[in-house]
């Protein structure tokens, strides 16, 4: 399990079990997502659990819309799609109403569809910068404040779509790992097979030629900047573009989980080490002369010493 | 580099020999108490000279010793900030499991990574060979172990960033 899915697992069950059984039932399910995402599938009218009411919390979102957000989730969800934006009746950033009677032959598009929320949304900025470049222009530099601390800016130029990532490390075992990780990766190009892969530049704490004059950014030693340049034969086709976005977004979740299993790891190792050594120590206590040492039967019972 | 290590190694083996011969010693500042000389420092006529057996300025071996007890620091080789964060992290481990390995020693001494206590009572109880044995085996598994950890790291690193990369076509 090297590489994470951009879809939510949980949704992706829960979905499909209502639409497989046979009687419809109710659904109270709360599930949180990467980045601080949660969302609440619940069939709210009891008599009628075949409505499925599937909302989504997301910081960012008020950030999206102005990229364009609402538009491509209208465009992706269609009919299912119910309300954007906390003006509506619920404090939700997105709402989605599905029959579970009323699916098309389909169902599993449906199901991925729905997984794929949070990605549809955080699509809107690379979408943009996407048209930007094949229409030949420039746009600004969109900023998505994803997470607590951390920041990424999409900015599309005349040949190339930069993506840059502000990354912190909370911890500085992280801090050193992240440091082996993120050279590996700006390293792995000199390989004849990954040429075509994005080009990856990593800085440790100043922010990139791009960001200069950018106000508000902080600054210390546990952030660091990542910078993927994107080339148009990355996003040519439509199935390009999709995968391109999908595997961008989960860069920093990717990033961060591959540090705590490798830290989880050294874990596992350090305790079989320590094992070991504690075996090497207790060879150097002698045993114990026979005249002293317990006795116990084939059954178990142990002869009392007199 | 490695015909030092050897020479490194039987030094420390020759004077831990030397240093581990250990007597009762009751404490000679409170009644019925009987304290690991070398810790409690309160009777200079029992603490013999203490010996440094470096290998080069980054890893050396403190050996002290008393009439009761024996304390041996030694300082790991740490080139870079991985290793510096794996020899600490490993050292932290093995200390914070110090009351199962009996001689280990729950602090280090000032300016060295980990420190082993062997009072008399432990030499009664095991062969002393052994335990010299067990610390010298330690001193050179640990080496091993941390740069051993560092290449899985680059490794893992490098499988990372590459499936990482192979996804775009």
């Amino acid at each position: 399990m090297i590489l994470l899915d951009s879809y939510n697992k949980i949704i992706e069950s829960t979905l499909r079990d209502a639409f497989e059984s046979e009687q419809p039932e109710t659904i109270n399910v709360t599930a949180a997502d990467f980045d601080g995402v949660t969302y609440t599938i619940v069939t709210p009218d009891k008599t009628r659990p075949n409505e499925i009411v599937v909302s989504m919390h997301m910081g960012c979102y008020p950030e999206l819309q102005r990229y364009g957000a609402d538009d491509m989730l209208r465009k992706e969800y269609d009919s299912l799609l119910h309300s954007v934006g906390s003006g509506g009746d619920s404090s939700a950033d997105v709402v989605l109403k599905i029959d579970s009677k009323a699916l098309p032959e389909d169902k599993e598009s449906v199901v991925k569809k729905v997984a794929h929320l949070k990605r549809n949304a955080l699509a809107a900025p690379f979408e943009r910068a996407f048209n930007a470049q094949i229409a030949g222009e420039s746009s600004e530099l969109m900023t998505v404040n994803y997470r607590d601390e951390e920041i990424f800016f999409v900015q599309a130029q005349a040949d190339r779509v930069t993506v840059i990532f502000s990354t912190t490390f909370k911890d500085e075992t992280d801090r050193i790992f992240g440091k082996v990780f993120l050279q590996e990766f700006v390293d792995a190009r000199r390989q004849p097979s990954i040429q075509n892969a994005p080009q990856v530049l990593y800085s440790p704490r100043e922010p990139p030629l791009e960001l200069r004059g950018v106000a508000g950014l902080r600054d210390s030693e546990n952030i660091a900047y990542v910078t993927f340049v994107l080339f148009p034969r990355h996003f040519a086709t439509e199935e390009l573009r999709r995968d391109a976005i999908s595997r961008i977004q989960m860069f920093r979740d990717y990033l961060h989980y591959h540090i705590k299993c490798s830290k989880a790891y050294m874990h596992s190792r350090m305790r079989a080490r320590v094992d070991s050594f504690l075996k090497v120590l207790n060879r150097a206590k002698p045993e114990k002369p026979d005249d002293q040492k317990e006795k116990k039967t084939a059954s178990g019972r142990t002869f009392k010493m007199r | 580099m490695s015909n030092t290590l050897k020479t490194y190694i039987a030094a420390v083996r020759a004077t831990l020999t030397a240093a581990m011969c250990l007597e009762n010693f009751a404490s000679q500042h409170v009644e019925r108490h009987n304290k690991p000389e070398v810790e409690a420092r309160a009777t200079p006529e029992v603490l013999l000279t203490p010996v440094v057996i470096s290998r080069n300025e980054n890893e050396k071996v403190l050996i002290e010793g008393s009439v009761n007890s024996v304390r041996v620091s030694i300082k790991i080789k740490q080139a870079d900030e991985i290793e510096r964060i794996l020899c600490h992290k490993f050292t932290r481990f093995m200390m914070m499991r110090a009351e199962s390995f009996v001689i280990l020693r729950r602090k280090p001494v000032e300016g060295y990574d980990i420190s082993f206590l062997i009072t008399n009572f432990h030499t009664e109880q095991m062969y002393k060979h052994k335990l010299v044995d067990f610390i010298i085996q330690f001193m050179e598994e640990v080496d091993k172990e941390i740069s051993e950890m560092k290449i899985s790291l680059n490794a893992r690193a490098r499988i990372v960033a590459e499936s990482y990369l192979l996804q775009f076509p």
